[in-house]
């Protein structure tokens, strides 16, 4: 990494960081990794690698539902971008089979809010 | 003289109020901040052995004695508090038969209450070393003990 | 791919959950008509309503329908059946959203990549504060902006940032305030390891603003999560030449570290905090001198915490004035609130100055865990009051909650209801202050104690009605004469639960009965004869005997003997233990 100046900076700035449209984000703060969110990032990497799946695995921050976490975040292209609450590895590999992989949401886990 | 220390000391000797940093590691090292290590320091940095256990006696974080093997924090925030970790605390209490602040006589648990770990969305917490258990339920905490017993 | 995705989520709480219902009639509709691979519909755990009966959100089109009756479902299949514009009358807009200013980036990037937050235009306040602004400017901007110290306080920033900037010294400090001490409070946490680029950015153009040359992070020592991201956050920006000399090919030079807390709360308070920077005790000192004339090693210093600094970007890039837009009179901007205690949503909420409490803990939170009736908010944490039901449509600003006898403090929110006690929360906050006090000044050192002292007689049974007018002097000496803002305000959760809730305290004092069934000496065990199965397993679990009888006569508790530990009410199995 070398150092930045302005118009590099502008440059980067106007780069989209979301280079595809197919990511799974799990948030990992204290709070989400107390509720086990540390596991379900590892599973998800493992599953995403094992089914050879074209779609990229991350880490983010608490968006504040913290009654709900762990909180995976999926965006598939051809579907809105949701968020799932209260993963465990059932309801991840749910996420993998249906939504990754088939296509359709999966019922009863997601978190919509109002913004 | 100690190596580590020297290490420690010399990575830190340029900076001002270099004193809690210090502390910190020898903390993060040996669980507490040993005596002879407090004697040695004051020698290298050149102060009174009383100001460095004015410094180590004012923060609670800070500890004279070997802790035991494994850390119990308690958390006793607003939120954890309401949502019943006084009675989390009289469990833990009854079951490692110890007080805060103490070791139980085996060594292996070292019971402290914390003020509020942050994950107040997840009341009552507690954590045993560094992982943080949430939704805590009184009938939970003989397994959890059981978990850090097994693996001795 | 599907064109539509409708949620469906029952929100009303009184009756049995229709979700499963209303899935399988929408999905039967579209099925019917020969829609169901054009449109999907899921069933969802929630959609941030609630009590709002059915509700049917309709993406990517946004569009809210609530209450939505048995009749209303085959309207809303068919009109998304036919493309028909949205059914007015059934349109819900919420009252409330959120706002995400200081959030804005949490859960949205991977706060270890700096990349990924200059790609949502990171650092690009810090751009125009250096090439286009200069530092005089900065501060006219963020005065126009009006932003108010988060931390708890509420001073002016620009106030702060310009006596700093006028005091003329060959060196001088800006500290990011990362002493979260409030319990039940985390936004500042979450921030740090959300978006540790956003408060980094803040310090810096806080540093470039003031002419600052070295700039910490003082993290409590609990936060090792975030002290780990600001880490890594610190050493990309030395990478990216954000830090150290020469910052974006500018003059403008800074270095920035991080030094760690060790478990003590009064190290929050800005004199306290710099002692403790400085490796000693950390004891607050009288002001005048403020920090931002003479500070950390006498030099001039400004302090600012997490989210006020998470705020600055933003607000230098796109202006004092698009920040002034957002929020009250005298309270711009937004602010995060911690929601937590006896409610049903328990997490981080962002929302414009000016909203009501009732508004954030319930339309946004869901209301109370039970369901039942909030009986009072706590904000401000330790140094805060109660706010009671009748007072919830207040809207949330400086100057309104300090009306009302509490503070906006840090944003801690804690929902209270019937089972918690006005005179056990005030004793609670009261141990938190006695625990806590340096002890360097005697009204705090010797007024939190006695106070303590009186709570604990009340809350045990032994209380007077004259402990009530010791309790109020005490609070003025503290108030008056404490050195730093932890003595000053330890007393306010008892002035505000003796203004909103006296009858609980003389509950307590004249009738010996604690009205939330919290206070374990005023409670009663008593066994109900009608429910009890006579099995004798609460005389056999009670570790004083105080439960006598057997299986023919039945058991009965013998109350002088009885201490109040509660493990008769925990074993049995019929609820035959009367508790109150």
């Amino acid at each position: 990494m070398a150092k930045l100046t302005p118009d590099e900076l502008e440059k980067i700035s106007k780069s989209n960081h979301e280079k595809s449209s197919n990511w799974i984000k799990v948030g990992m703060s204290t709070c989400g990794i107390a509720a086990g969110a540390g596991e379900i990032f590892d599973f998800l990497l493992e599953e995403v690698k094992k089914r050879n799946l074209q779609i990229e695995v991350k880490k983010c921050g608490c968006q504040g539902n913290c009654y709900a976490e762990p909180l995976v975040e999926v965006s598939v292209e051809g579907l809105p971008a949701v968020t799932y609450g209260k993963v465990n590895k059932e309801v991840a590999t749910k996420i993998i089979e249906k939504h990754v992989i088939a296509k359709m949401l999966v019922n009863d886990y997601i978190y919509d809010s109002l913004t | 003289m100690n190596p580590e220390l020297i290490k420690l000391v010399e990575e830190w000797k340029g900076k001002d109020g270099n004193l809690i940093m210090i502390l910190h590691e020898i903390q993060n090292h040996h669980g507490y901040v040993p005596r002879e290590l407090s004697l040695e320091l004051s020698k290298m940095l050149d102060i009174p052995l009383a100001r460095i256990y004015e410094v180590i006696t004012f923060y609670n974080f800070f500890k004279l004695s070997p802790p035991g093997k494994h850390l119990i924090r308690i958390c006793m925030g607003t939120a954890c508090y309401l949502r019943g970790a006084s009675l989390i605390l009289e469990e833990m209490k009854n079951i490692l038969g110890v007080q805060e602040g103490q070791t139980t006589k085996d060594g292996l648990f070292y019971l402290d209450v914390v003020r509020c770990l942050g994950c107040c969305g997840l009341a009552p917490v507690l954590m045993i070393d560094n992982k943080v258990y949430g939704k805590v339920k009184k009938s939970e905490i003989a397994d959890i003990l059981s978990k850090y017993i097994k693996e001795e | 791919m599907y064109e539509k995705t409708v949620l469906i989520k029952d929100t009303d709480l009184r009756r049995e959950d229709k979700t499963r219902q209303a899935y399988t009639q929408f999905l039967d509709h579209l099925r019917q008509n020969d829609q169901h691979s054009r449109i999907q519909v899921v069933r969802v755990a929630d959609v941030g309503l609630y009590d709002k009966g059915l509700v049917i959100k309709v993406l990517p089109d946004r569009i809210t329908y609530a209450n939505v009756q048995d009749r209303d479902l085959e309207r809303i299949a068919n009109s998304l059946c036919e493309n028909k514009e949205a059914i007015k009358d059934l349109v819900y807009k919420p009252k409330v959203k959120q706002e995400k200013l200081a959030l804005r980036n949490c859960g949205k990037i991977d706060p270890e990549n700096i990349n990924e937050y200059i790609a949502c235009g990171g650092y690009l306040g810090l751009k125009r504060a250096i090439f286009e602004l200069g530092a005089e400017k900065v501060i006219e901007e963020v005065k126009t902006g009006a932003i108010r110290g988060r931390g708890g306080a509420g001073y002016p920033t620009w106030l702060k940032w310009n006596f700093a900037c006028k005091v003329s010294s060959e060196q001088k400090f800006v500290i990011c305030n990362a002493d979260e001490g409030d319990p039940g409070a985390y936004m500042d946490r979450s921030i740090l390891e959300g978006d540790p680029h956003s408060v980094l950015e803040g310090l810096i153009v806080a540093a470039f603003a003031v002419g600052a040359s070295r700039a910490y992070f003082y993290v409590r020592a609990e936060y090792p999560l975030a002290v780990e991201r600001i880490e890594k956050a610190i050493k990309a920006a030395y990478d990216y030449g954000l830090l150290g000399k020469n910052i974006l090919g500018s003059s403008f030079c800074l270095d920035a570290e991080i030094r760690l807390g060790a478990g003590a709360f009064v190290c929050g308070e800005e004199t306290a905090l710099i002692s403790s920077i400085e490796g000693r005790r950390g004891t607050p000192h009288p002001r005048p001198p403020y920090p931002s004339i003479k500070g950390l090693w006498g030099k001039p210093t400004v302090i600012n915490n997490v989210e006020t600094l998470a705020n600055i970007p933003q607000l230098i890039s796109k202006g004092g004035k698009w920040f002034a837009q957002i929020g009250t009179e005298t309270s711009k901007g937004t602010k995060v609130f911690a929601v937590t205690g006896k409610v049903k949503n328990s997490g981080l909420v962002e929302i414009a100055m000016g909203a009501t409490l009732r508004e954030i803990v319930v339309d946004l939170c869901g209301g109370t865990l039970s369901g039942g009736p909030i009986k009072a908010i706590q904000t401000g944490g330790p140094s805060g009051g109660v706010i009671p039901q009748e007072l919830l449509d207040t809207p949330v600003d400086y100057e309104n909650l300090q009306k009302l006898g509490s503070i906006m403090g840090s944003g801690g929110m804690i929902v209270m209801d019937e089972d918690d006690c006005m005179v056990d929360i005030p004793k609670f906050y009261l141990g938190f202050c006695v625990d806590e006090s340096c002890g360097k000044c005697a009204p705090c050192r010797i007024g939190g104690f006695q106070m303590l002292n009186y709570l604990k007689k009340i809350t045990e049974g032994r209380g007077e009605l004259n402990d009530l007018i010791h309790l109020k002097r005490i609070s003025y000496a503290m108030q008056k004469a404490s050195l730093c803002g932890l003595g000053q305000t330890a007393s306010n959760p008892v002035l505000s639960t003796l203004k909103y809730f006296e009858n609980e305290y003389i509950e307590h004092i004249v009738n010996k009965r604690c009205p939330a069934g919290k206070c374990n000496h005023l409670i009663t065990y008593k066994v109900i004869e009608d429910k009890c199965k006579r099995c004798g397993l609460c005389s056999t679990n009670c570790p004083v005997n105080a439960i006598s009888g057997d299986k023919e006569k039945g058991y009965s508790i013998i109350q002088e003997k009885c201490i109040k530990c509660g493990r008769c009410f925990e074993v049995c199995k019929f609820k035959a233990i009367y508790k109150k």
